[in-house]
């Protein structure tokens, strides 16, 4: 271990930091300089290696066991203390913009969807590691969400899928089908509101289903944000249609609840059984097989609705990224390789029953898809799979779109009554807000 | 008793002393701890922070000067602009709610009867709980299939059904109550209700202190004249808990306006930024979407309009010769 | 109060009666409802189709997850340092300034006071990223003290405002007869005033305890270990975990972060009213 070397720069800046600090402060006096020093940390050369990963915490429980688990492993490999923090997704953004900006925080966080987009800056030159774990391999889009003008700024290691989770009992007794177009689902959706089960889906601001519903809905109706080129193209008719065909849907099929609902909300009411269908993770049928298992039997799994313009599913994959500022770089590079390598990824798949999908094709083959009939269906996602800002590129423009809802709240506009046309031409100009 | 020339080589601690004895020297002292604070925690984080609103600064980068052109894009954008009207809208509401229902409770906090004090303990809770933590009380509240108020208005409503002889089925989905969070109107109507009940305990508590100072032989004075109560609150009591009324009103329009915790827990400024203010807008696009130039022009944006509302409470104050 | 005096019984109830107890139940019905959750089994919890307010068969399990998978002792522990460390740096700095701009007279002590104010408007919004290098530049990051001397951001111009209102109820003449019996500046000012201002000194800690116990944006930003949250940070991005059924474990955090501190503010609550009184009649 290259201790010392490693750690110098650390020691020097602290002591200086703090000389600054005591003499910037003089006037306030003992009491300050007292609390700088109670409250510093002991010299980071006093201490072993360290390593802090930070994550969500996974709404499968298992999984974030299981990467406590992998970290206790690590340790014991390498003599390298890991310290896993897991947080509401919710909160993840601040602590990582706080972390780059002030260069202090934890060494590996977990990035979703395009964040390496949103901090390159901030993110390590993740080449080489790229090329060793994910190699030609990877999934295209995958790729997309992670390399920045060229470098790749994470290690993209697993998508979280969905698919129109439903109640096959209840499809059975009113003589009902899979639905497999929109049209389909619309007359399914109505029976089903008609037997007090509506489908329940979120339009509310919140960062999972809401635009895991919304996005694959104005696609699959023809709609885009931008063209290839980055033009913002909303304001067309097939968006016109998919709005209009989701106000109707939303009347028939829904329940009105969806505008207030969070990404935990659907969940509850499925397994409280007041809705009958909704797109979902796999986290339900998870939940269910554990605390319902009555209820998990009759759950069936069918993927999102067939349009004019083709099926769609939104996908984001969650990467690891070594933080630019870490002073562990070594350490970090080696965690990702621990977490990617293939025994412990693949109990990382197991133990997640069906909810995260590895990003390289040999995942596709994975026992646990054959191992429940309910959960094959979620290893097919990734051939649906498209990403917020489809068809420019996956950029900050496209994320800071999806962070202000604007495709979400078109659908939301949408359902509570206003004009199509209207709702497309202020997304024009949100988007073009956003992108020019 | 401040000239002590007696002796002749004053020792340090005497020159300290004395030194302490002029009013300027001591005014800068005792200044000094609370002017550092402010310093180096806002001043310099301030200035900061206003370069940061002129740049085109994106996490990570250190931004170029663009003048105001985050200005010119957030007055194109509608969201922003909805923020803002909500911003003023929520404020205004919550605070005639917490003034008028504040005053309310005052005055009847003001009365002897037993228990006072422990009552006063008590309404005084909403006011002392992390209001993240009441706030997902209230979320929990609000749930769209799980609310309270829900599950109430739907027994009563079967019940009514009952009374008229109606089918009573076990049929609990066919209505299902308003829906708090989801609904446009009623969201910002929820979102309110909840900044209402946090902040009221701090309006009842600093009325019931004004109210105690009110000396009761102006209310003898009263009676004698033959005063209704209400008369007797409008003429005497309201006038003289008018200062203390406009600190307290100013102070809460300062904190609701920068109000950032109720809609980050409650909504997320969802559906369709209804709920959108200020601070939560301010805090998406710097967060969430990394723009932190434009999230620090939100934000900035604030600050002319609360500068308004503290210079008409200082030139309010001066005229009532309070202060 | 002669207001009572003739009162009918019915009026009394009419007009003070059941308004005080509507106003009471409406603060209260959270709190209750933190209770119910917490000691509702999840299957009663998630079942939309029976009396949310009956709980059939309680059960601790919440609270044991709380105190038991959770640092919610450590974060309570942390808490109330942070609030009772930056109430006592506020105060520290409040007094002294407040007594500065209520008694002395010196250059510049209007704009300081002016200042003061201002600096209360300043979103923190705006503050809280040029903060984060503020608190890493003095190597406070991760650590309790950069919470408890940023907290005093918020904190010293409301604890200023306050004691200045309260200073000046203060008889001028009280300190010259102590300063006519030999006593400096200072010392009329620690001997004389500071205790005679002791609930408007109670009152300005106690609302600064409760503003720092509150603060949530700060402390989301400046910690990052586990075992150095703050209870609104912690059990918010601790707790809610995306499991759906999370909700009995968060509202006994919720009752278990609040309970502490209502029962400290009912011995104070006099105090704090007459602090108060202070204040707000200069």
């Amino acid at each position: 271990m290259k201790k010392t070397e490693q750690h110098q720069p650390a020691q020097k800046r602290s002591s200086v930091t703090r000389r600054d600090f005591v003499k910037k402060t003089t006037a306030v006096g003992a009491v300050v300089a007292a609390g700088a020093f109670l409250g510093g940390k002991p010299p980071a050369y006093a201490q072993s290696r360290k390593l802090h990963y930070l994550q969500w915490s996974s709404f499968i429980p298992d999984a974030d066991t299981e990467i406590r688990r992998q970290a206790e492993e690590f340790t014991k490999a390498t003599g390298v203390e890991v310290t896993v923090e897991m947080i509401n997704q919710n909160d993840m953004t601040p602590r990582i913009t706080a972390a780059i900006e002030s260069g202090k925080g934890a060494d590996v966080m977990l990035l979703i969807n395009n964040q390496p987009h949103l901090f390159a800056n901030g993110l390590d030159d993740h080449g080489s590691l790229m090329g060793e774990l994910a190699g030609g391999d990877i999934y295209d889009w995958a790729n997309g969400a992670v390399v920045v003008d060229g470098v790749a700024r994470a290690v993209p290691l697993f998508n979280i899928g969905n698919a129109i989770v439903y109640r096959k009992d209840v499809f059975d007794e009113l003589g009902l089908a899979a639905p497999n177009t929109w049209d389909e689902y619309l007359a399914v959706g109505t029976a089903l509101k008609n037997a007090n089960l509506p489908v329940g889906q979120t339009l509310g601001h919140t960062f999972g289903d809401a635009p895991s519903f919304a996005y694959p809905l104005l696609w699959s109706f023809g709609g885009m944000e931008v063209d290839e080129s980055g033009k913002v193209v909303v304001d067309s008719p097939e968006t016109h249609q998919a709005l209009a065909f989701c106000k109707e849907f939303w009347e028939a099929a829904c329940d009105p609840g969806g505008l207030a609902w969070d990404d935990t909300s659907n969940n509850r009411a499925f397994l409280g059984q007041t809705i009958g269908a909704t797109l979902n993770g796999a986290s339900i049928y998870f939940v269910a097989r554990r605390k319902f298992p009555d209820l998990a039997d009759k759950l069936a799994h069918v993927n999102n609705p067939e349009g004019p313009g083709g099926r769609y599913h939104v996908i984001g994959p969650r990467s690891p990224a070594i933080m630019s500022y870490s002073e562990e770089k070594d350490a970090a590079a080696d965690f990702i390789r621990f977490m990617f390598q293939d025994d412990n990824f693949s109990q990382f798949i197991s133990v997640n029953s069906g909810y995260v999908q590895g990003l390289t094709p040999k995942w596709e083959s994975h026992p646990v898809w054959s191992s429940d009939p309910a959960l094959g269906i979620f290893s097919t996602n990734a051939k649906y799979g498209r990403s917020y800002g489809h068809a420019g590129p996956w950029n900050r423009a496209s994320g800071e779109a999806a962070e202000k809802y604007i495709v979400v709240d078109m659908f939301a506009r949408a359902v509570q009554g206003e004009d199509p046309k209207a709702i497309a031409a202020w997304a024009q100009k949100e988007l073009e807000n956003v992108y020019n | 008793m401040q000239t002590q020339q007696t002796a002749p080589e004053p020792s340090l601690r005497e020159r300290l002393v004395t030194a302490l004895e002029n009013q300027r020297v001591l005014g800068y002292v005792l200044m000094a701890p609370a002017l550092l604070l402010i310093l180096i925690f806002i001043a310099y984080p301030f200035v900061l922070g206003v370069w940061m609103s002129l740049t085109d600064k994106i996490v990570g980068t250190s931004g170029t000067f663009i003048g105001l052109g985050n200005y010119d894009k957030l007055f194109a954008s509608d969201i922003f602009l909805t923020a803002a009207w909500n911003t003023v809208f929520f404020t205004t509401i919550a605070t005639i709610f917490k003034a008028v229902l504040g005053m309310w409770l005052a005055v009847l906090l003001n009365r002897k009867f037993r228990f006072a004090n422990i009552t006063r303990a008590t309404v005084l809770l909403p006011f002392i709980v992390p209001t993240v933590l009441s706030t997902l009380a209230w979320l929990w509240m609000f749930d769209a299939t799980f609310s309270v108020f829900n599950w109430t208005l739907r027994w009563l409503w079967q019940m009514e059904i009952g009374i008229f002889g109606l089918v009573l089925k076990e049929n609990w989905g066919f209505f299902r109550g308003p829906l708090w969070l989801g609904d446009p109107s009623l969201a910002m109507a929820s979102v309110i209700l909840v900044n209402v009940w946090r902040g009221l305990p701090f309006f009842a508590i600093s009325f019931l202190a004004g109210l105690q100072t009110i000396p009761p032989d102006l209310y003898d004075a009263a009676d004698i004249d033959g005063a209704s109560g209400w008369k007797k609150f409008w003429h005497v009591t309201l006038p003289l808990i008018k200062p203390v009324a406009i600190v307290v009103i100013v102070f809460s329009i300062v904190v609701t306006f920068a109000d950032f915790q109720l809609v980050y827990i409650l909504t997320r400024g969802g559906p369709n930024n209804e709920t959108h203010l200020l601070a939560t807008l301010a805090y998406q696009l710097g967060m969430g979407s990394g723009n932190i130039g434009q999230g620090a022009a939100v934000a900035l944006f604030m600050l002319p309009i609360l500068a308004f509302v503290i210079i008409f409470q200082l030139w309010y104050l001066r005229r009532e010769g309070v202060r | 109060m002669n207001a009572m005096v003739g009162e009918t019984y019915f009026r009394r109830l009419v007009v003070f009666y059941i308004p005080l107890f509507l106003f009471v139940f409406a603060m209260l019905f959270p709190f209750a409802w933190m209770l119910i959750t917490s000691i509702k089994p999840d299957a009663e919890l998630y079942n939309p189709r029976i009396s949310p307010f009956i709980v059939r068969e309680p059960t601790l399990e919440h609270w044991e997850s709380l105190f038991g998978t959770t640092l919610f002792i450590r974060w309570a522990v942390n808490t109330l340092w942070v609030a009772i460390a930056s109430t006592a740096v506020s105060l520290f700095a409040g007094v002294l300034a407040g007594y500065a701009l209520s008694r002395l007279v010196f250059r510049g002590s209007t704009m300081f006071g002016i200042m003061i104010f201002v600096t209360y408007l300043v979103p923190p919004t705006l503050l809280f990223i040029p903060l984060t290098g503020v608190v890493t530049w003095m190597g406070l990051q991760d650590t309790t003290w950069s919470l408890i001397f940023t907290y005093p951001t918020f904190l010293v111009p409301f604890c200023t405002w306050l004691l200045m209102g309260y200073f000046q109820t203060i008889p001028k003449e009280l300190e010259e007869c102590a300063r006519i019996d030999g006593a400096t500046r200072l010392q009329a000012m620690s001997k004389i005033v500071l205790p005679l201002a002791v609930p408007g000194i109670l009152s300005a800690g106690i609302f600064a305890f409760t503003l720092s116990w509150n603060e949530f944006l700060y402390a989301l930003v400046f910690i990052h270990s586990p075992e150095t949250k703050t209870i609104p940070v912690g059990v918010t991005s601790e707790l809610i975990k995306g499991d759906v059924f999370f909700w009995g474990a968060l509202m006994a955090g919720a009752l278990f972060g609040s309970v502490p501190v209502a029962i400290v503010y009912s011995f104070f609550v006099e105090h704090y009213v007459s602090g108060m009184t202070g204040a707000v009649k200069g």
